[in-house]
Parts: structure tokens; sequence; C-alpha cells
């Protein structure tokens, strides 16, 4: 009982922490939400003048009290997950905004993060378990070659390639100009046609760290003593490739993809406003080019949250994959 | 000033390489049109006299004239930046309103962003009957887009309403003006104080319907995304997506006759600026608005009927903050001024499309007919290094080892510019150049957007990239860049006059300016401020920002050219729907 009162305890003041840390970096930022909004404005073509600057301090209404007040104001909203109205888009509710874009970053960010891991890891087992042989040779190289590809250089290179050369894929956003989302096969579809590009970006530029952390590992464990016992006892080969080797090498990668996991939901802010993606990266980069601190706190908190919600599940599966750690739970 | 900024240097780095790529691919055409070849033969009224002019085309042309133009087709324009998507928000008084909405909705007349002539939208005619004195004569006969009559009672709503929410006075009308009243189909405006110049942005109110905005708006209007727009305009709203909005043509218009397009289509931009310039080469786009490197080769020789026009849209200079030594000294302004070779800034900043900028603060060719006679060489100024010592001089400083000193030390100048205008930062790097070959010690400070703006208009700088201009009408431009009432204390902020100027003489050219209603004593005070500008330098223009017009005439005509100059060809502000009832369609 100790054990979880601990886990709760720590838990609350790891999100308290975070929560304020949501509060206050934002706030840390220079300059401020109606200077960002004035810049954007004249960005954007407008006539700045004093008047509009007036108008606009009314408009963003100015923020109540001092920090000490805001902050208490700002705990008590998240808890009763009231995000307030956003500077950037003042039509909307924060959680509407990011609602929006919270489904296409889960999607294609945490689908292309799946499929990284699963090749990134089949070939490194294949890599390691080949080490010194040519295929590895082939491997390691495309995979260092692939990882020295910047993803936004990559992105524009396919998107120069495939959309505007070849007019194969889709240049921008996440479904076609005129649809509005909905959960028809059409839809569907055009909106998977949209995601390719932006999928094998991630997908390709992120394969390789995968690739060489199970390929390290699997030298390493190949090199265990179990392993030599099993290759004694005569096992077949693939057997001790995946069933004593790979298994137990696999154990850093499976908390390095809980960790990516986690961090699906912040997005891929360059990827994402290199193919203008409808998902929560752009929304962030407009939340910190607007200084949109509703927003900003309200897309810190989903990160935040849903990292410590991953730990917690990897916890969990290490129990599943570890049988040591499986003992000292027990005991 | 959307002409500052439209290269960012987030996507900069990139642009510049898939321009690489798509001039490479392109092949050299032929020269359309030169962008350099702007002329300055605009015709019209002087801003401010308030007649309806004859120039100004289909605007003021009456619904029933005969004929009208060849209709049909569909115009596609560059749209809204869908950022991550597209917000629904036709709210025609808030600056976020998506741009369909001012084909939505009218205002009484637009002034031309070029050089402040009208064209009437719902005022048949307007007349200042004395300088306080502001009457509108509406249009009849005028519906809104669900059948309701509009009336005068519309116009004085709107008004009440920006005065009852200061949210959503964003142009500031209810600074200038104590009151506005309606008689039959005659609205009048009356002023605090004698403002002719004014005209323009009470004007452009856009006039919002009394029955539908009356009762049920939020408690903070501002906020409020109007996602049925009923207006007065040429066009109405027909679907809606996260992605792309249509309008189609109101048949009731009372100018239909005029209005060629029978459906505009508004596409997102994306948030990557290198697509939207793919976007725009590979011809997705009738009117688009972007800065392209080599625009003959990325765009006008990419495919058939396409044009464009790059005229100038504000002022790019160097404010020096005026409340600080030396640089509230004239001669040590004019020093710098004299350092400058402004060909080359504009060539570094703007590929040479425009040019430097005159000193008189006018912008060029646009207000030409404002240019006092009396200043020798329009207000250009060259390099010349030994008249800039001369003034250098005056100010108490001398040459002494490659650096211009006083009392032994050297002048120092620190240029605060925001590190994404791209434009900007080329030009801050030759300035830079150029002042410390004479010996100034320059320091380039390049915060973020946001925090260059704190920084400006609370007064922490020593000099500033800015702009200034580009409203049409020159009492505007110099009101907001030069009115002393403007200049607050160093660390309250003022986006006016933010280099904080103090010239009782050039106050009160402003006072005399805004109260003249005819044309010679308008010209006689433009004269005294130009002559300020000229030889006080409270700001150092160096070049003109671009306005970056694209268009393709294969499916309409009719754009603004330096042929025909009617207004900037700017797709993001009112000059849309300026631009939309010029067109004609082809074939």
């Amino acid at each position: 009982m100790r054990y979880v009162t601990r886990k709760v305890v720590l838990f609350v003041l790891t999100f308290w922490a975070a929560l304020t840390l949501n509060f206050a970096l934002p706030r840390l930022m220079p300059g401020s939400p109606l200077d960002a909004a004035l810049g954007n404005l004249q960005a954007n073509g407008v006539q700045v003048t004093n008047a509009m600057r007036d108008a606009m301090a009314a408009q963003l209404g100015g923020a109540e009290g001092n920090w000490l007040s805001q902050y208490f104001s700002y705990l008590g909203n998240t808890l009763r997950l009231n995000f307030g109205t956003s500077f950037s888009f003042p039509t909307q509710t924060v959680s509407h905004t990011i609602l929006q874009a919270l489904p296409w970053t889960v999607c294609l960010v945490g689908v292309t993060t799946i499929i990284a891991f699963v090749l990134g890891t089949l070939l490194g087992v294949y890599a390691g378990w080949r080490r010194g042989t040519a295929a590895d040779s082939t491997v390691t190289l495309g995979a260092t070659l692939f990882s020295a590809f910047p993803p936004f250089w990559f992105g524009m290179l396919l998107l120069y390639v495939f959309a505007f050369k070849f007019q194969i894929f889709a240049s921008q956003g996440g479904y076609s100009p005129g649809l509005t989302p909905n959960l028809s096969l059409s839809f569907l579809s055009d909106a998977v046609q949209h995601s390719i590009l932006p999928a094998v970006t991630l997908t390709v530029t992120s394969l390789s760290g995968w690739v060489f952390g199970m390929r390290n590992n699997m030298i390493n464990t190949l090199g265990e003593d179990y392993v030599t016992f099993a290759e004694a006892n005569g096992l077949r080969s693939r057997t001790i490739a995946l069933l004593y080797a790979a298994r137990n090498a696999m154990l850093p990668n499976i908390t390095a993809f809980g960790l990516s996991l986690g961090a699906v939901v912040g997005g891929s802010v360059l990827v994402e406003g290199i193919f203008g993606y409808p998902g929560l990266g752009n929304l962030l980069y407009i939340a910190v080019l607007n200084h949109d601190y509703p927003l900003m706190q309200a897309l810190f908190l989903v990160i935040t949250v849903s990292m410590l919600v991953t730990i917690f599940v990897v916890d969990l599966l290490y129990v599943r994959f570890d049988p040591r750690v499986r003992r000292e739970v027990i005991a | 000033m959307r002409s500052l900024h439209r290269h960012t240097a987030a996507a900069t780095a990139v642009a510049a390489a898939v321009a690489l790529v798509v001039s490479g691919c392109a092949g050299s055409g032929k020269a359309a049109q030169s962008a350099e070849s702007a002329s300055s033969g605009a015709a019209g009224s002087s801003p401010g006299s308030g007649a309806s002019p004859a120039a100004s085309g289909s605007g003021s042309a009456s619904g029933a004239s005969a004929g009208g133009v060849k209709q049909g087709g569909t115009l596609t324009i560059q749209g809204d930046s869908g950022n991550p998507t597209l917000v629904e928000n036709f709210n025609p008084l808030v600056p976020t309103e998506l741009g369909g909405t001012r084909l939505i909705y009218e205002p009484l007349a637009i002034a031309s962003t070029v050089d402040g002539t009208f064209t009437q939208f719902l005022a048949a005619s307007q007349k200042f009957t004395s300088p306080t004195t502001l009457e509108f004569t509406l249009r009849d006969g005028v519906k809104w887009s669900d059948g309701k009559p509009f009336s005068a009672a519309d116009v004085t709503f709107t008004f009440d309403l920006l005065k009852k929410y200061p949210a959503l006075d964003t142009t500031g009308v209810w600074t200038q003006l104590s009151k506005v009243e309606s008689k039959g189909n005659i609205v009048t405006a009356t002023f605090k104080a004698p403002n002719v110049p004014f005209e323009s942005t009470v004007a452009q109110v856009p006039i919002v319907p009394e029955h539908l905005w009356s009762s049920g708006l939020p408690a903070d209007p501002s906020k409020f995304a109007n996602t049925k727009p009923v207006g007065t305009g040429p066009f109405t709203l027909s679907s809606f997506a996260p992605t792309s909005y249509t309008l189609t043509k109101n048949a009731d218009y009372w100018n239909a006759a005029n209005i060629a397009p029978s459906q505009v289509d508004y596409p997102a931009q994306s948030s990557n600026q290198s697509t939207n310039q793919l976007n725009v080469a590979s011809g997705k786009f009738d009117w688009s608005y972007n800065f392209l490197p080599n625009v003959q080769q990325t765009y006008i020789s990419r495919g058939a009927n396409r044009s464009y026009w790059f005229p100038p849209g504000g002022t790019i200079g160097l404010f020096l903050n005026l409340t600080k030594e030396p640089y509230n000294d004239p001669n040590f302004r004019q020093g710098i001024s004299h350092l400058l070779d402004r060909d080359t800034i504009a060539k570094k900043a703007v590929n040479g499309y425009l040019g430097a900028a005159s000193t008189t603060g006018l912008i060029l060719p646009n207000l030409e007919k404002w240019l006092d006679p009396s200043i020798p060489d329009k207000g250009m100024i060259t390099q010349d290094a030994k008249k800039a010592g001369d003034y250098f001089a005056k100010a108490g400083y001398t040459m002494s080892g490659g650096q211009l000193t006083k009392d032994g030390k050297q002048a120092d100048l620190t240029i605060t510019l925001p590190n994404n205008y791209s434009d900007w930062v080329a030009a801050a790097n030759e300035v830079k150049a150029e002042l410390s070959a004479g010996g100034i010690n320059v320091t380039l400070d390049e915060p973020s957007a946001a925090q260059y703006t704190t920084k400006i208009q609370s007064g922490n700088f020593d000099g500033a990239f800015g702009g200034f201009g580009g409203t049409g009408v020159p009492y505007n431009d110099f009101n907001n860049a030069l009115n002393s009432s403007f200049a607050a204390p160093i660390g309250t902020a003022t986006v006016n006059n933010f280099e904080r100027f103090k010239s009782p003489e050039t106050d009160a050219a402003l006072a005399s300016l805004a109260a003249a209603t005819d044309e010679a004593a308008q010209q006689a005070a433009t004269n005294k401020i130009q002559q300020q500008m000229f030889t006080q330098l409270p700001i150092i223009p160096l070049y003109y920002g671009g306005s970056w017009g694209l268009f393709q005439t294969t499916h309409f005509t009719g754009w603004p050219s330096a042929e025909d100059p009617y207004t900037l060809p700017t797709p993001y502000n009112q000059m849309s729907l300026l631009v939309v009832s010029r067109l004609k369609a082809v074939g």
C-alpha cells in the first residue's frame, strides 16, 4: 500500500510542477500577446495604428489581477478542463481548436512512430544477427545515409518531386480543399492519400535511430553466456536470434518507444509545417508565434499528460517483458 | 505593410532552395512587362475632396448602366493562411476576418491605396459641408442578401456598434468623430475637430445589417464568428470547409451587371511558404500575392496569360530614437542619410523590383502629384561621403583613424529589426556595412517580431527599421508617422511616431492639412511637411516595400497595373472589392 501511496504522491507532485512550468514558460517569452498580435496584423497587411492597438487590447482582454491570482485561476480552470479562448482563434474555444487538430497528429505521427519502430527494430535484429556480413553493411550504411537527412530537407525534396514535378500526391493539407472532415470511406482515403508524403518523411528519417539501437543491443546480447549456451544446445538459429537475443536486446528500445509514443502528441512541428498538416505541431507553432498563452498552456498540458500516461504504461509493460522487474515488484 | 513580410525567415532558407530549383527548370522568357515602368498617371480627385470622381470606374457606375460587363467564370484568389486550418470568421468588424468577408460586406466608399481616389459603394456620393461635417448620400434600392432593404439606419447602427464596443473600432473612427446621424438617405458624420483626410477611414467602415446584428450578438462581439454572413456586397457565402471556401454572386447586387465572376474560390494557403510559391508558379490562382525572386522566370514564363505588378506599397526607413543623443541632432541624421547608397540597399532587399525612397516621405510614383517642386531631385539623396562629413562636422563629429568620433568617442548605433523580415535583414546588413565604412560602430539587434514590437513601441532602441505610409492619403501617412501627439514618453507604448518626433512646425502643417478642403491649401500644407521631412529627417527613408500582385488573365482581365494603377494589388484587404468590381470575363 505504501508503494502505491508513494507513486500517487509523486505523480501529483510531478503533475503540479508540470502545470506550474506550463504557466510560467509562455510568460517568460520576451514580448507580449498584444505586441505579437500587432506584429502579426502588420505582417498580414493591416495598417497598424494606435487605434488598432487600443482595439486589440480590448479584444484580447487584459489579464486580470497579478501573476499570483492569474496563476491560481489558471490552476482552477485547468482542473475543470476550462482552457478559455485562444488569442489566435478568437471565435473558438481552446478545447475545440485542440480537439480538431489532435486526431490528425495522433494518426500521422502515431502510426509512423509505430511503423518506424517495428521496421527499424526488425532491421536492427537482422543486421545484428548477421553482423559483419554484406547484409549488415547494407542496412547500416542505408540507415546512416537516411539518418543524415534532416526531416525538413527530405520533406521538401519529396514535396518537390512527388507533389509538383509528377503531381502524384497533394502538396498541402490533411485532405483536399472543399472537403469537411468526416468518417466516410471517400474522405478517409483522401486523408490517407494526403498523409503519405509526411508519413514517409517521418518514417524514413526516424528509422535509423531504431536500427542502430537494436543492432548494438543485439551484438551485446549475442556475446552473453546464455546465447553461447543456447548455441551449444544446438537450438535453431532463428530461435536463438528471436527468443534468446532479440527479446532481451529489445528492452532499451521499448523504453525509447514508450517515450517517443508519449512525444507523439507534441506533433512534429517542422514536418507538419512543411506539408501544411492540420495537426498539433502546426498549432503549437502558431501558439508560440502569437504568444497565445491559453493555447500554449493547454497544448503543453496535453503533451505532459500523454507523456506521464505513456511512462506509466511502459512501466507496466516492462513487467511483462523483463522477469527481473517482475521479481522486484513481487518482493 | 504586407509587402514587408511575405518571405519570412522560417521559410526563407528552404524557399531559396526551391526557388533555385524552380528558376532552374524554367526557360528564360521574354519580359511581359517591367516593374519599373509604373507610370504616375493616376487621375482622380484629391483625397479628401469628397467628390465622387468620374475616374473611379465601375464601382461608381450605376447598377442600371446599360450593358455591363461580360459575365461568368470562377475567380480563384490565393486565400487566407489556413494554419492548421481555416477558422470560420466572417465578422467584417474584426481584423481576423477571412478575406472573402470583404466581398460580402460593403463600406460606403473605398479610397485607393495608390492615391486615395474614391470608388463609391453604399454611398452614391459624399461631401464635406464644413471641415467637421461629412455628408454621405446613400445609394437607393440596395438590398441585404436576405432580401431586406438597406437603409441609413444600418449605417448609424454600425457606427453606434463601434462606439459601444471599442474592441470593434479597429480604425479608431470614434477617436475623431463626435456623432453619426441620419436623415432620410443622408448620413452625417460630425468630427470633433477638422480632419478632412479621415474621410477614407470613415467611408471604409463595413456596414452590417441592423435587423440581424441588433440582438443575439455574444457579449463580446469581437469574438462573433458570423458564420452565416448577410451583406450588401456582390457575393454571398455558399460553402465553407477548413481548407477552402466559396462565394457565389449575389444576383440582387445593385451593381450585378458589372460584376464578372459568378463564383470566387478562396483555397487556404499552406503553412509552408515554398508550397505557396510553387502553387503560385504552377498557376493555381487567378490572383495571388507573393514575393517571388526573379519573377520573370519563376512566374511569367511558366505559363500563358500571366502578368505581375509590383508597385511600392510603403516606405521602409531607418527610424532613429529622437529622444537620444546624438540621434536627436538633424545634422547627425543627415550625415547618416548621405552615407547610404539606397540603390544598393534596395537591390539587396527587394531584388531591385523597387528602388530608393524619396526623403520627402512620399511614396513615388504613387503620390507624385503631391511632390513639392522646390525640393531638388524629388528628394532622392545619393551617397556622398563629403556631404556626410560636412553634416557630421556640424554635429561635432570628426573622422580620425577611420572612426567617426566626438570627444574621443566613436559614434555608435544599434539597429533593431525583427529577425523574420528577410528583406529588412538584407537591407540592414547593407546599411551596417555602409555606415561602418563611414566610421560608425553599428550593431544589429534582431529579436523576434513580438519583441521588436515591444522595443520600438516603448522607445527602447537607438535605431530601428520600420515601415510607414501606404494609405494612399498623404495626411494619413504623415500624421501616423510624425504627429507629436503620438510621441509618448519613453516606456509608454505607441505604434505611431515611435521615433518620437516633436515639431511644432510639422504639427501646424498637419493641422492645416487636416482642415483644408481645397486642393491648393492641401498642396501648400503637404509641401511644408515634405520640407520638414527633407530637412529634419525624423525618419530616414531607405527604399520602397513592394506590393506583390501576380495575375492570370486566362479567365479575367482588368487587373491593376502600371498603366491602370487604380489600387494596390492586395487581395487581403478592402482593395479586393475594388479589384473584383473592375474585372471582365475573358472569352
